[in-house]
């Protein structure tokens, strides 16, 4: 551990010892929402012309990724506490704990416009059965118990920037059908938030494993390709359980290994999956972009682009006439 | 599914790619990758034109009702209920045969994926199943002439000519519903005042559901409504305020929607010195209680001139109740200009007031924005100052560019109505700027698309709501409006805002209501008819014609200049305005208003154009409708050479925005939709500096503001269009 606090200080936002920490979190601020923003239940008569199968699957899924943003919020973001290099960084693990918590309850909004409570006690029961979900979480629990704290963050930006990608795939698909496009709306501002997690806390991991020894870099990269694979294997099944009905596991799959090789680069490695196996639709890759460029009408739903502004009062020159 | 390898070629079956994997590429995906950098770094333009051929292959040509000859259509389409019998029986079938046959001739093409999509999903008549479609473009431009003409030969082969070139569009409702026999209405928006008794309020909430089950945008004003805490039969403390009638409103727009075509829509005005202004702009927050907050109804602040002034003091601002204002003076508050009687009310001590920092108002309008793109803004007394018309006008509409006076009405015990005043109904249509300039005659498209619309209004007769067909009748109001601005500036290498960019907009504004105010007045000589109350306009007394008589305008380039020579466009003079104004005097015009400049969304995606006035969003705009998805949309003309004239409305930047709008704002009688944009180092005073400039420069109402936050570096999608900035 490099880091010996005794004394508790007060925070100082005007001394940054990394700039990085600053950005990040003027960025997440300025991305705050909660779900009551999007209006969902512009999506019951959508949802309504989707066949049962693909309804079912669509929880199942959403099941899935509240799942995942559960671990984050509640045991992920916080085992990361600890490493913090600045206060700082601190406070924004509290910010993506915070909002993590924020998915999960998502996810939550989604089911109660759309679902009726059997139907969602269903697809929770599914997910407390469902044995590559349960393998996912258990794989990832264990190396956030684990001691040390370069490989919780490696397990934690496979989590932001790999493992949700199953889960995020069938929303953009619907929305690029023209499907549940207001909850596309909500998942693309879950997208623009994780994209930002897995960056940051990718960047941590690369400034610790700069100071490391050639020994323990060796060993990191190791590990860290190790854990990768073996998430692999078992997201592929959770893939094919999850798609195969609808037929897109194969553009699932492609999906997971553009996904993969980001989560790598975020750690700053080489990327693992060849380009050829990368072919994602260039709808979903489209639909991705965590820009807020989308333009949309007062007879669509509220856009995932609208941000916390900089209050600046006015002053006497700019009433100048 | 089989693992074959997919060729694509393009119309000359020239192979452009191959790809394989189970399926080929859909349309869906071929439209996405314009979005996305090629292998050569390069735009991949043409993939959007195969994905409008994949479309019509695998899906259109596959989906669409075949009949063997024009009379076997027609006869089954009205004998099944598709079309109306009425409007087909106004012609013979000979010249049914010529117009089908002379749209036809003109092999219009869609430009672009986004355009088909939008028409075939939008506008086409489908069976009833909504699975198969019965019309192709030429066949609903068909059967938009022939409803406009109302049986006049001539003008149904001009609108044929006008509207399949792309010069001019009607919008959305008329262009939807024209000749079909189950439909809504063709007018596209309403503006309904509310007065401060539950008889008004429950009427008004009526009123919006009939409205918007016919498909309208309606926005509503709800300045004279009593403020929270105020006396209810001299009780005090007893009003709820305006917050719960705006709850009320916003249930009533979805729960009705035009045959489930669209949601409704709505929006709700106030005026800045209303008590509950604060309570109205927190509705929008993004943390804001459920009880209180407002998800889908848009919202407006009507803004006197009086409220600039205080802010530039930095003084307080006083709100006063509009209870005892309508107590006082014996008329509404919306009817009152509180400029004028602003010190007079704040001396006066039968008006309760309470007060607020002005210039804490627009940070909190500007914040607001921010989060949630509204308000909108009306600057009231520049409004009224420009408006050529007897009466007031205290509030706007669902796009900020419908400007009209009203009058309130007044209802009996039994609910019923006691004296029916005036509300605004406004049917629009927009020109094609570039489709226009390359027309052969500029002022016949501008007579050919004021009758049209004027066909409209004529038409229209919204029984449900008794102040809006009164209206209509006594006002014959149309709007005619531009789009595809940036798309001629740019095609014609002309930055958008430039020197250049300002002289083209205002001739061509300029030139555009010399032959608009001709048509009306050549429409009222040959009915011998105005719309009411003419004589105390105005255009009655002149006044209106003075800028144009006692000035010349002419273009200030030699660029633009030039332009107008080569397009063989005669730009008018004193002496054409001087006749104008005297026969405009002696018979008067037809049309109480005339222009509006809506922002223009599907129909600019169909007639490929740019939106409205505006700078575009994006080279490659991505856009998400309820029923599209998102779908990706290049910019019309966009190639190598003019991708430097596309500088986007956020590089572009408010400033020149407002500029471009206020040389066209001169010529325009009612309002025009202006958006503004900023990137996201914008701060709430940058957005208050585009107001204050705004209202400096003459601009009557700002739409919505649009900040665009950038991806944070090593977020984005790689190789992503719109991505870059």
């Amino acid at each position: 551990m490099e880091k010996t606090k005794l004394i508790t200080r007060p925070i100082n936002w005007n001394k940054i010892e990394d700039a990085v920490d600053l950005d990040v979190w003027n960025r997440l601020t300025q991305n705050f929402w909660l779900p009551e923003k999007v209006p969902l239940s512009n999506d019951v008569q959508s949802w309504g012309t989707l066949r049962p199968h693909e309804q079912k699957l669509t929880m199942h899924v959403f099941t899935g990724l509240t799942m995942l943003d559960t671990i984050q919020g509640t045991v992920g973001a916080m085992s990361l506490m600890p490493d913090a290099r600045t206060q700082h960084e601190e406070a924004v693990i509290t910010n993506i704990a915070f909002m993590e918590s924020v998915h999960a309850k998502s996810y939550s909004s989604v089911f109660s416009t759309l679902c009726s409570t059997n139907e969602i006690d269903e697809a929770f029961r599914w997910s407390e059965d469902n044995p590559y979900l349960q393998k996912k979480a258990e794989i990832i629990l264990s190396y956030y118990n684990g001691d040390d704290p370069l490989k919780r963050k490696v397990a934690s930006t496979l989590l932001e920037s790999f493992l949700f990608y199953s889960g995020f795939y069938l929303p953009m698909y619907w929305s690029s059908r023209a499907k549940l496009t207001n909850t596309a709306d909500l998942i693309r501002l879950i997208i623009r938030d994780e994209a930002i997690h897995g960056y940051y806390i990718g960047y941590k991991f690369q400034l610790g494993y700069n100071e490391a020894s050639t020994e323990r870099k060796a060993d990191l990269k190791g590990y860290t390709y190790d854990l990768l694979l073996e998430l692999y294997e078992n997201e592929v099944k959770y893939t094919a359980d999850l798609y195969d009905e609808i037929g897109l596991t194969h553009d699932v799959k492609q999906f997971l290994h553009y996904n993969g090789n980001k989560a790598l680069m975020n750690l700053g490695f080489d990327p693992l999956f060849p380009k050829d196996d990368c072919d994602v639709s260039p709808a979903i890759l489209s639909a991705l972009s965590p820009s807020s460029d989308e333009n949309h009408d007062f007879f669509s739903g509220s856009g995932s682009s609208y941000v916390i502004g900089k209050h600046e009062s006015t002053k006497d020159e700019d009433w100048d006439f | 599914m089989a693992n074959s390898v997919v060729e694509l070629t393009d119309d000359k079956g020239n192979l452009i790619g191959a790809r394989g994997m189970e399926s080929a590429m859909s349309y869906q995906d071929l439209n996405a990758m314009i979005n996305l950098w090629g292998n050569d770094q390069k735009l991949q333009l043409e993939k959007d034109k195969l994905a409008v051929r994949k479309y019509f292959l695998d899906h259109v040509n596959q989906n669409t009702v075949f009949f063997h000859s024009l009379q076997e259509r027609l006869d089954y389409l009205v004998e099944n209920e598709y079309y109306e019998k009425e409007i087909l029986d106004q012609y013979s079938f000979e010249f049914i045969t010529k117009l089908n046959d002379l749209a036809y001739s003109k092999k219009f093409r869609f430009e672009a994926f986004m355009g088909a999509y939008k028409f075939y999903t939008g506008y086409a008549l489908k069976t009833f199943d909504g699975a198969r479609y019965l019309e192709r473009f030429e066949d609903r431009v068909v059967m938009v002439a022939l409803t406009l003409a109302e049986g006049h030969e001539d003008r149904a082969i001009h609108l044929v000519e006008e509207i399949i070139s792309g010069r001019f569009q009607p919008a959305t409702p008329t262009f939807l519903n024209c000749g079909k026999k189950q439909r809504g209405e063709f007018v596209s928006c309403f503006l309904l005042r509310i007065e401060d008794n539950m008889e008004s309020i429950a009427r008004g909430i009526n009123s919006a559901l009939q409205l918007s089950k016919r498909g309208g945008g309606v926005a509503l004003s709800l300045t004279n409504i009593r403020e929270y805490g105020a006396p209810i039969k001299k009780i005090e403390g007893q009003s709820s305020g305006i917050i719960p009638v705006m709850k009320l409103l916003e249930d009533s727009f979805s729960y009705a929607n035009q045959l489930g075509a669209r949601q409704g829509a709505g929006a709700v005005y106030l005026n800045a010195h209303h008590p509950d202004i604060m309570r109205f702009l927190d509705t929008k927050r993004e943390n804001a209680d459920e009880k209180i907050r407002i998800k889908t109804l848009s919202i407006g602040v009507v803004v006197p001139d009086i409220t600039m002034h205080l802010a530039k003091d930095n003084e307080d601002m006083y709100l006063f109740s509009p209870y005892d204002v309508e107590r006082v003076y014996g008329i509404p508050f919306s009817d009152i200009s509180v400029t004028e009687k602003y010190h007079e009310m704040v001396d006066d001590p039968r008006i309760r007031k309470s007060k607020i920092k002005a210039r804490e108002l627009f940070e909190k309008i500007a914040e607001l924005q921010f989060e949630s793109g509204y308000p909108y803004v009306m600057y009231e007394d520049t409004v009224n100052r420009e408006n050529p018309i007897q009466g007031r006008i205290n509030m706007s509409n669902l796009c900020s560019e419908i400007l009209q006076v009203n009058t309130p009405t007044t209802y009996n015990a039994d609910l019923s109505y006691n004296h029916i005043g005036k509300d605004i109904s406004c049917n629009l249509g927009s020109l094609n700027i570039a489709a226009t300039m390359d027309g052969p005659d500029f002022g016949m498209t501008i007579e050919t698309s004021i009758r049209a619309l004027t066909a409209v209004s004529d038409q229209s007769d919204i029984e449900s709501v008794r102040s809006i067909s009164d209206g209509n009748h006594k006002s014959h109001a149309i709007g005619l409006g531009q789009m595809n601005l940036h798309g001629y500036l740019a095609r014609e290498k002309i930055h958008y805002g430039s020197e250049e960019g300002l002289d083209f907009t205002n001739i061509y504004f300029y030139t555009v209501n010399y032959h608009a105010i001709a048509a009306s007045n050549k429409i009222a000589i040959e009915r011998k008819s105005t719309f009411d109350n003419f004589e105390n306009s105005k255009y009655a007394s002149g006044e209106y014609f003075d800028k144009y008589v006692n000035q010349t305008w002419v273009p200030a380039t030699p660029k633009v200049k030039e332009l107008f020579d080569k397009s063989g466009i005669h730009i008018p003079t004193q002496e054409d305005w001087k006749r104008l104004k005297e026969s405009v005097m002696k018979h008067g015009i037809y049309n109480q208003n005339l222009q509006a400049v809506p922002p223009t969304g599907s129909i600019s995606y169909i007639n490929n154009s740019t939106s409205s006035i505006h700078p575009i969003a994006s080279r490659i705009e991505v856009r998400k409708e309820g029923k599209l998805g998102r779908v990706y949309y290049p910019a019309p003309f966009l190639n190598e050479e003019t991708w430097e004239y596309y500088e986007d409305a956020y590089e572009v930047g408010p400033e020149k925005i407002i500029d471009t709008y206020a040389v066209a704002t001169q010529h325009v009688d009612q309002g025009l939709s202006l958006t503004l944009f900023f990137k996201d180092t914008a701060t709430t005073r940058d957005v208050n500096r585009s107001q204050i400039y705004a209202w400096r420069k003459g601009i009557k109402t700002i739409y919505y503001i649009r900040i665009r936050q950038a991806a944070l570096e090593g977020t984005e999608v790689e190789n992503c269009v719109s991505c870059m900035l």
